[in-house]
């Protein structure tokens, strides 16, 4: 039995974090509770984690909920199960430490004119606790909660919890509720898990312009429901819808980005496999209708963002060679009504484009590297894209950047994997030179990043 | 209050373990679970997994005996069939062996007519000089197994190829009749004799 005191504490302890409840930065995980339920090794699901092999896109699709462990079981007099619960709690830790060193030094936020310390690092960058396992026969669930280096907060990270049904060879349906547009999602060249982007440096800047289904929703806070339905082991339908679910006790007007009812998310995929060799091809879309927040009402006018996009994902996955390509394309057209009512874009629509390609390879899922190219390009925009802000500023007024990143991996033993990652910007915010109009170069963004990370 | 609901709660709760596996029906283990890997019916796609449709029952049985043993022990066997196998029970590991026995087997594969050609030659007649038996003494003229040898027809080439690479290493060493047949084997003649016995 708790202790009073001790009871007293980790209700505290559980209303500060509460409290504190904040979206991470964008992180993906692979997870060895899985290994521990399924008695599979990492290499069953992963390529290299996080990407997923075709079975791990299989135990997703199936709710998590292949299960090889001793059960804590219950059963009705009509012998219904009542209860299938793993003996022990699936459960697993992450530890990330980094290093991050920018090519120009950032400047210092308080005093003008000097340098903030270049060469950071964070230990730990993000440490998460996981609940990644079956919690019933046809139910089961990815929670993370991640404690961020940088904000010093704990707080909700990506979350699925998932049912599945699977009602004959050809035909599998199920239901997930989730926290981030594209987390629920089977294939890694989606933007929750885009290998090899999905890992990068908390401190260093990046591009302040995305779309809202490449972070702009999750970052506001939602909570979704979809129904999927996999088809001859090659056609994925999935359609649902995202409310705003910021971490805040009431939703008004200090709220930012608030989603006007339900914003309706989209998925269709095909995917084919030969051989050793997968194919994936497919679209996803949201449309969102947001009220601007940050100061103004929650009533009349919204912007509307209408975002569809396509992508495409290739697998090798030899004994010895692993090779995977993963591409997608992403178009936002933006309806300002409400913005550019409260005068706060020049435009009353703009468009933002995103397009990543990435390649990765790995020898003996041991050795492996990475190359990627990015690039955003939209409308010109005075006051959506002000300049003025060091660093975060658009001296042109564009939303435009791109850049390569470049990457080469260790991982000693599938939980383990250690990376030293460069990201070069040929145009950062809309500019390669003087690109926020207080003298900063794009070049001066580039990161070099060492990222050591664990999973047990 | 609390014993009672724990009391009450221990009234209805079974503590059983693998209960639930054990008690599952093999065929809808083998098209819920094992069709993940194994495919609709027992026909792969990937050569990672082997095919099991049309495989020799007492084969089926004794491996899923040896992966929950871990008798058997070749990387992909760990990776995926010692979890998999672990909660098994002679009971299902019988129903599932059944359930894949009683399914039609894939086709076998064609390949180079050459490659073929050698294949059948160390088949049929082995390798004399190297001291390798012919194949299709324990595995039939027409590689479908008999009782503990498997059937090898319609089996993925590639799937074939690792296996006898794995007698050879030792990763795989259930079984020593088979460590002893490719001691000497090089790889080119493992690649033809997978091929033809895939191709019958």
């Amino acid at each position: 039995m708790m202790q009073p005191g001790s009871s007293r504490t980790l209700i505290a302890g559980l209303a500060i974090a509460a409290g504190a409840l904040l979206l991470a930065p964008g992180s993906a995980q692979a997870v060895p509770s899985f290994a521990r339920q399924t008695g599979f090794a990492c290499e069953a699901c992963h390529t290299v984690f996080p990407e997923l092999t075709p079975y791990g896109r299989r135990f997703k699709l199936n709710g998590y909920t292949v299960d090889n462990l001793p059960q804590v079981s219950g059963m009705t007099p009509s012998k219904e199960e009542s209860l299938v619960l793993n003996q022990l709690p699936p459960l697993s830790f992450m530890f990330q430490t980094s290093y991050t060193k920018t090519k120009g030094a950032l400047p210092d936020t308080v005093l003008p004119g000097e340098l903030a310390k270049n060469g950071q690092v964070l230990f730990p960058q993000q440490a998460s606790l996981f609940y990644a396992g079956r919690i019933a026969p046809n139910l089961g669930a990815f929670v993370q909660m991640t404690y961020d280096g940088t904000s010093g907060s704990f707080g909700w990270d990506n979350t699925d919890i998932r049912y599945a049904s699977l009602v004959s060879d050809s035909f599998l349906w199920g239901i997930s509720a989730n926290n981030n547009p594209t987390v629920q999602d089977l294939w890694n060249s989606t933007p929750a898990w885009q290998s090899p982007f999905d890992q990068r440096s908390a401190t260093a800047p990046t591009p302040s312009a995305g779309t809202m289904i490449d972070g702009g929703l999750q970052g506001a806070g939602v909570a979704g429901l979809s129904a999927y339905a996999y088809l001859y082991n090659s056609v994925y339908v999935e359609l649902g819808a995202y409310r705003s679910a910021p971490a805040a006790a009431q939703i008004d007007s200090t709220s930012t980005n608030v989603v006007k009812g339900a914003a309706p998310y989209w998925r269709i995929a095909y995917e084919r496999q030969w051989g050793r060799n997968s194919w994936e091809v497919g679209a996803y879309g949201v449309e969102a209708k947001l009220y601007p927040g940050g100061g103004i009402a929650l009533t009349g006018p919204t912007n509307k963002y209408s975002d569809w996009a396509l992508d495409s994902q290739y697998q090798y996955i030899g004994d010895d060679h692993l090779v995977s390509v993963l591409a997608t394309y992403i178009h936002e057209k933006q309806t300002l009504d409400a913005s550019f009512g409260a005068g706060a874009s020049s435009n009353a629509s703009n468009d933002l484009k995103t397009f990543r390609v990435g390649a990765n390879y790995y020898y003996r899922r041991k050795y492996g590297g990475a190359l990627g190219y990015f690039s955003t390009k939209g409308s010109a925009d005075a006051l959506l894209y002000a300049q003025g802000t060091p660093v975060t500023g658009f001296a042109n007024n564009k939303p435009d950047s791109n850049g390569w990143t470049a990457e080469l991996d260790w991982v000693p033993y599938e939980n383990t994997k250690f990376a030293l990652q460069y990201t070069l910007y040929n145009k950062f915010n809309g500019g390669d030179t003087n690109y926020d109009g207080a003298g900063r170069n794009a070049k001066d963004n580039n990161t070099l990043y060492l990222l050591g990370w664990i999973n047990f | 209050m609390k014993r009672i609901i724990a009391l009450a709660a221990g009234a209805v709760l079974a503590l059983g373990s693998g209960a639930a596996l054990a008690q599952q029906d093999a065929k809808a283990l083998a098209t819920g679970v094992c069709s993940a890997c194994h495919g609709p019916e027992g026909h792969s796609i990937s050569p990672v997994f082997p095919n099991l449709a049309g495989q020799q029952p007492a084969y089926i049985i004794l491996q899923l005996e040896a992966f929950r043993g871990h008798a058997r022990g070749d990387p992909n066997a760990q990776a995926y069939m010692w979890g998999m196998a672990s909660q098994l029970s002679d009971v299902t590991i019988k129903g599932l062996a059944d359930y894949y026995a009683a399914q039609k087997p894939s086709p076998g594969e064609a390949a180079d007519p050459a490659l073929l050609a050698e294949g059948q030659r160390i088949y049929t007649q082995g390798i004399p000089t190297q001291g390798v038996p012919a194949c299709a003494s324990c595995h039939g003229p027409n590689a479908a197994g008999a009782g503990a040898f498997p059937r090898l027809a319609g089996q993925h080439p590639d799937y074939l190829v690792a296996q006898l690479v794995g007698f050879q290493s030792g990763t795989r060493a259930n079984a020593p009749i088979m460590a002893n047949v490719v001691r000497t084997m090089s790889a080119q003649q493992m690649k033809a004799a997978a091929a033809y016995a895939a191709s019958k």
